[in-house]
């Protein structure tokens, strides 16, 4: 078998399944491919083949994809489902290997299935949302984002028929500008920058009940732009003027906040391949191995310029994505906190340890346990406990940074932020995260200040008798420590 | 098809039960976990490699392409290699007869302990012809020691 035409295979990596099927039914088939056009109708294992074979001719032979579209359209059955299916698992299994002709093809051929509202179509979009790379600002990065704005805003009908679309590619784009923005680029970025503002204030402007349903990330990702002057106005209303939005329900900004964010949005910024990855690190590999592994991950997805950004969306999608059966939690696969603790101190940045930071705190901040995961808050709270023997500053900075959160994100809604941490520290000790807060309490190596301020905190929100007594522990604790 | 279903029929060892032999029998697959400089060996271009499975580890020595073919993290599947002394030292690798092919990225488990190319080997007693453990000169590879 000769070299790919699809994927760039290096001479030592093995034929890709994938690739192999598409190409030996292509092979077999292509006779057939040319018209006349057969008028029998295929059995069900030779429309499986065509499909096959059309898919491959289509992403492979751009001056007769049209004819092949054409003949798609002739033989198609099922509405386009198992052709789809194959683009999706390509575009998911291999598109960082797809050789540049065949992704031109494969987004041309992914905007007319969206013309023809394919079966599946929503998720091949969502699919190569997520091909998308944060901190990747190469061409061919800028490229995909313009060619699936494209998409989106030609076939606005459709789109608004779509919210699992909708909301995933807000989600992305959002999160795009906020490092698109900060770039002083090309006339290609300023025009992609542009694209992007657009596309988002329209969503925001027109769809936003459906926005609602990110919940809270909503505003993580709006603070980001906050900045941007083609978001004032925007944030204004969010602030001031809810009614603009023309959305019975929403009334405040906190609405949003008291919205947990549903875990399949944090996959949106982790390419399948991460993903496969982080899974592995925290369900199979045993503390002691951890390095080499992190060392490699390292490497393939965040020692480039710029891919710092993407701990961030790595840390949230570890909090809220990747929950370890209690089994691993009991064994001794390596930890989440521990993971967080090696990605935090991966930032060189202090922009980005700061959002880093934020994303690890994110649902402490509104927590209420009829709605939340105990799992989401549970990497912050033993990245503190753990880091106190060893790593103290590790300890105090989060802390710090915990409460300057409490007095700063929102002043507005202080008194919701105060109980969402209090709830949070106090579920923690009661369902036996930690033992106690004693360790952290009574640490002579964090500042009296802080542990004060902890203490007052804690003393300050009305949260029954478990969590009066822990904070009374606490403020005799730090008395002690002065 | 057919060949993918002829790789599944191959015997697959795992690394602790390899030993030194003169014949290119051993069909296995192991990650890789650091690399040496290449270097020039007359001719040929070589490495030498740490690779490791679930059950032990051992030096891998790259021949041509496959010195740059192949990085840390990368699973490796050989097929007919062979595990011999290669300028004293023992070192599994595909040699001329073997076959190579990166078949995954990151996602195998491996331990360093024990190193099959650190283990003293003795003749057999029973059977001059084969080789059997008879201590470990080091628990894990001297070339290449874990990471601290």
């Amino acid at each position: 078998m000769g070299s790919s035409e699809l994927l760039r295979i290096a001479s030592h990596e093995a034929q890709n399944p994938i690739d192999s099927s598409l190409r030996e039914a292509f092979s077999s088939l292509h006779g057939r491919l040319r018209p006349p056009f057969s008028l029998s109708i295929p059995s069900p294992s030779e429309y499986s083949q065509l499909n096959l074979a059309l898919a491959y001719a289509i992403l492979t032979q751009p001056l007769s994809a049209k004819t092949h579209l054409t003949h798609l359209h002739g033989i198609v059955t099922d509405g386009y489902d198992l052709f789809t299916k194959t683009l999706i698992s390509l575009s998911h299994h291999c598109y960082p290997k797809l050789l540049e002709s065949p992704r031109t093809q494969l987004l041309w051929v992914s905007s007319q299935l969206v013309e023809v509202a394919a079966v599946g179509v929503e998720s091949l979009i969502v699919s190569l949302l997520r091909q998308i790379k944060g901190g990747d600002f190469s061409d061919a990065s800028l490229w995909l984002c313009t060619e699936l704005l494209v998409i989106l805003s030609q076939n606005w009908d459709w789109l608004l028929e779509e919210p699992l679309v909708i909301t995933s590619s807000l989600f992305v784009f959002l999160r795009l500008l906020s490092d698109h923005y900060r770039l002083v680029g090309s006339m290609v970025l300023d025009k992609l920058k542009k694209m992007e503002i657009e596309f988002c204030i329209r969503v925001l402007r027109e769809c936003f009940h459906l926005c609602l349903g990110i919940g809270r990330d909503l505003i993580r990702l709006l603070q980001d732009l906050l900045h941007a002057p083609e978001f004032s106005d925007l944030w204004r209303d969010l602030l001031l003027n809810a009614g603009k939005f023309r959305d019975s329900e929403f009334r405040d900004i906190s609405q949003l906040y008291c919205r947990r964010t549903p875990s399949h949005f944090f996959k949106l910024r982790i390419s399948p391949e991460m993903e496969t990855q982080l899974r592995f690190l925290l369900t199979r590999v045993k503390w002691g191995s951890q390095k080499r592994y992190q060392a490699w991950f390292f490497m393939k997805h965040l020692g480039s310029p710029g891919a710092e950004t993407l701990i961030i969306d790595i840390v949230r999608f570890i909090c809220c994505s990747l929950h370890p059966s209690n089994e691993i939690i009991r064994s001794n696969v390596i930890s989440r906190w521990a993971v967080i603790g090696w990605l935090l101190n991966c930032c060189s940045k202090n922009y980005f340890s700061a959002n880093v930071k934020l994303a690890l705190f994110y649902d402490w901040l509104f927590f209420d346990e009829k709605i939340d995961s105990i799992m989401n808050i549970e990497p912050a709270m033993l990245l503190m406990m753990n880091s106190i023997n060893q790593y103290v500053d590790i300890t105090h900075t989060l802390l710090e940074f915990l409460l300057l959160l409490v007095d700063n994100y929102d002043v507005q809604r202080r008194e919701m932020i105060v109980n969402g941490v209090c709830k949070s520290f106090s579920l923690l000790v009661r369902k036996g995260v930690v033992h106690s807060m004693e360790s952290l309490t009574s640490c002579s190596m964090i500042s009296p200040a802080l542990r004060n301020k902890l203490a007052a905190l804690m003393s300050s929100s009305d949260l029954g008798a478990v969590d009066v007594k822990v904070a009374a522990t606490m403020v005799s604790h730090v008395g002690f420590g002065k | 098809m057919s060949s993918a279903k002829l790789e599944a029929d191959l015997s697959m060892v795992l690394l602790k039960d390899i030993i030194p032999a003169a014949t290119n029998t051993i069909n296995t697959e192991f990650i890789l976990l650091d690399k040496g400089y290449v270097a020039q060996d007359g001719k040929e271009t070589t490495c030498l490699a740490l690779v490791a499975d679930e059950s032990a580890s051992v030096h891998f020595l790259m021949w041509g392409d496959e010195c740059r073919g192949f990085a840390p993290g990368d699973i490796i599947r050989l097929e007919n290699g062979i595990f011999s002394y290669h300028k004293n030292s023992l070192v599994l690798r595909a040699g001329k007869k073997g076959k190579t092919a990166k078949v995954g990225e990151f996602c195998k488990l491996f331990v360093e302990t024990p190193n099959m190319s650190e283990i003293k080997w003795a003749r057999d007693h029973n059977n001059p012809k084969k080789f059997v453990q008879e201590s470990a000169v080091s628990p894990h590879s001297r070339i290449f020691p874990p990471m601290p």
